[in-house]
């Protein structure tokens, strides 16, 4: 398995792949505190059912976790990019033609299917600390320019820090599986990101808009509240084990579909 | 040795498509074999079969002595190129190979040795995007010969590459197969079919149509002679002179194409002669392998089609 994982983690070392990833993600966090401090300083805030994002107050930027506030209120919009890039690593898979080669070396296509998934975990894990690290130096002149208190924020920082990571880490892979099995079923990376762009942006939001307050069970909801470690109408155990839930029925249903089906790309 | 490919009654279904159609066939180990048929054979589905990339409708097979239901067992032994090479375009050469001698856990070593024998070295630092048909083509044989296979199952190697490479590939061919390995060539390009195969199995609409050594296919074809009178109006009274002599003699156009071999050419030219007309033209023709073949499949893809198709409107398709 390990000479699985290291083989993905060779063909995931594109240029455009990780820049893409890296990039959007460093911008999406340079951009949500800015705005997002901005809003918190001006009073303001974001109309309820907001597709993607959710600002915290001033209050609450301006006390210990303010610091790494952004990475939960990005959570959606990392969500989006690890979801693009997820089914870009899959489909590509087949669109190019490469899983014949793949699957005619390890016939064993569960292997190849979990040797992706632990790949792509290992590099969502470092385009989450680059969000961290991002979030972490603007931050502080975000804050400043809005006008809000950074007093509050040495206090715990590193388990402030360590369970922001952990919160953003894990709703990132819920997001990245949902991805990988949109591409293992299109077998096209534009049909997964326009499937999954489009549900969160739009047939979430409408569906809340819909059906109101209980609608905290949707994946985006879901992964909204584990990115922010719970949320006044999901608590955190509880957003953590749906998606737990999702992302198992995600992976049995890619694995299913991987290794049952004929290879004729 | 035993057989490397063993099939029985094989079939693939797709709907209402019948790809490879009950096929039975033992491919000999050792040497260089030629799998050729017209386009929409069968042949990538067969291969495909072989490799555990798709699983039949019905029938059984084996792979180096192994069932193709347990492809795991013999993928170490066995390398390929199904159809196009494809490979992660933004990667070099180099980081390619790496990555699936990684996948095979083979030695880093290897991924120098098959570039050099496809003659990459010196370019395995590019990025494949960068690289030609023709290169993809040899880097799609390196990645077949990574695991030093004991079978090597090619689909169209020489596709994209220039006549230079073309005979390159075909040296390549027949000195894989000189060492012990089975080569399995699925190909259009015929006239390279028959100057590297030691064997051939010929398939059409799924089935099997020939399967046996290159020298007895080639024993099939039908060697002629063909005439051309000085003056047009001679033709036919050649044509009836020579049809007197006992000649097994056809008339196309202006020349009479008389089944014989290239020894009876002075008896042909003497019976002109005779018949007090001056030849023209006196060619001794061999069939080649392709000749044979489109005997045997059929002369075009629209001739298969149409006698593919069920229905009137299937062949209007």
């Amino acid at each position: 398995m390990i000479a699985i994982v290291h083989s993905e983690l060779l063909r995931l070392r594109r240029r455009s792949l990780l820049a893409a990833w890296f990039g959007l993600t460093a911008s999406f966090a340079i951009m949500i505190n800015f705005v997002m401090f901005s809003t918190a300083g001006k009073g303001a805030s974001l109309p309820p059912g907001a597709p993607g994002v959710a600002f915290p107050n001033a209050a609450v930027l301006a006390g210990p976790d303010g610091l790494v506030a952004g990475l939960a209120a990005a959570s959606s919009m990392f969500g989006v990019v690890t979801l693009s890039l997820w089914a870009v690593a899959a489909a590509t898979d087949y669109s190019s033609g490469l899983i014949r080669l793949l699957v005619s070396a390890q016939p064993h296509r569960w292997r190849l299917l979990i040797g992706k998934v632990v790949a792509l975990t290992a590099v969502t894990a470092v385009a989450t600390t680059v969000a961290m690290a991002v979030c972490l130096l603007v931050a502080a002149p975000a804050a400043g320019a809005a006008g809000i208190s950074t007093a509050a924020w040495g206090t715990h920082p590193v388990s402030t820090i360590a369970s922001a990571w952990l919160n953003a880490f894990a709703a990132q892979l819920a997001w990245g599986v949902l991805g990988l099995v949109i591409a293992v079923l299109s077998r096209s990376s534009t049909v997964a990101i326009a499937v999954g762009v489009g549900y969160v942006l739009v047939v979430e939001s409408v569906v809340k808009m819909a059906i109101g307050g209980s609608a905290d069970w949707l994946l985006g909801s879901t992964l909204n509240a584990v990115a922010s470690g719970g949320t006044a109408t999901l608590a955190y155990g509880s957003a953590l084990g749906l998606a737990l839930v999702y992302v198992a029925a995600g992976l049995v249903l890619a694995s299913a579909v991987v290794t049952r089906r004929d290879i004729t790309d | 040795m035993a057989n490397v490919v063993t099939t029985t009654g094989l079939t693939r279904r797709f709907g209402a498509i019948t790809a490879v159609d009950r096929l039975s066939i033992e491919v000999p180990a050792a040497g260089v074999i030629g799998l050729v048929g017209p386009n929409g054979s069968g042949k990538s589905t067969l291969i495909r079969m072989l490799l555990g990339l798709i699983r039949p409708t019905s029938g059984t097979a084996t792979v180096l002595g192994l069932p193709i239901t347990s492809p795991a067992k013999y993928a170490a032994r066995v390398g390929a190129l199904v159809e196009s090479p494809a490979f992660v375009s933004g990667l070099s050469a180099r980081a390619n190979l790496v990555s699936l001698a990684r996948l095979r856990r083979l030695p880093l070593g290897r991924v120098d040795e098959v570039l050099s024998i496809v003659g990459l070295t010196g370019r395995d630092k590019e990025p494949v995007g960068n690289f030609s048909l023709g290169m993809k083509q040899r880097l799609g044989i390196a990645a077949a010969l990574l695991p030093d296979p004991e079978l090597l199952i090619l689909d169209e190697p020489t596709n994209g590459l220039d006549p230079a490479g073309i005979v390159e590939i075909r040296g390549l061919l027949r000195s894989l197969g000189e060492t012990g390995r089975t080569v399995i060539v699925a190909s259009h390009l015929l006239a390279e079919v028959q100057l590297a195969c030691d064997y051939l199995v010929v398939v059409r609409f799924g089935e099997l149509v020939f399967a046996g050594p290159m020298t007895e296919m080639l024993a099939r074809s039908r060697p002629h002679v063909d005439l051309r009178a000085e003056h047009a109006r001679d033709t036919e009274k050649l044509h009836a002179a020579l049809m007197a002599g006992g000649w097994e003699v056809d008339l196309a156009d202006d020349v009479l194409r008389v089944a014989a071999t290239a020894s009876r050419s002075a008896d042909l030219n003497r019976a002109a002669t005779a018949a007090g007309i001056t030849l023209s033209e006196l060619v001794v023709v061999q069939e080649s392998l392709e000749d044979i073949f489109l005997t045997m499949t059929g002369r075009t893809d629209g001739e298969l089609a149409a006698a593919r198709a069920t229905t009137p409107e299937e062949a209007a398709r």
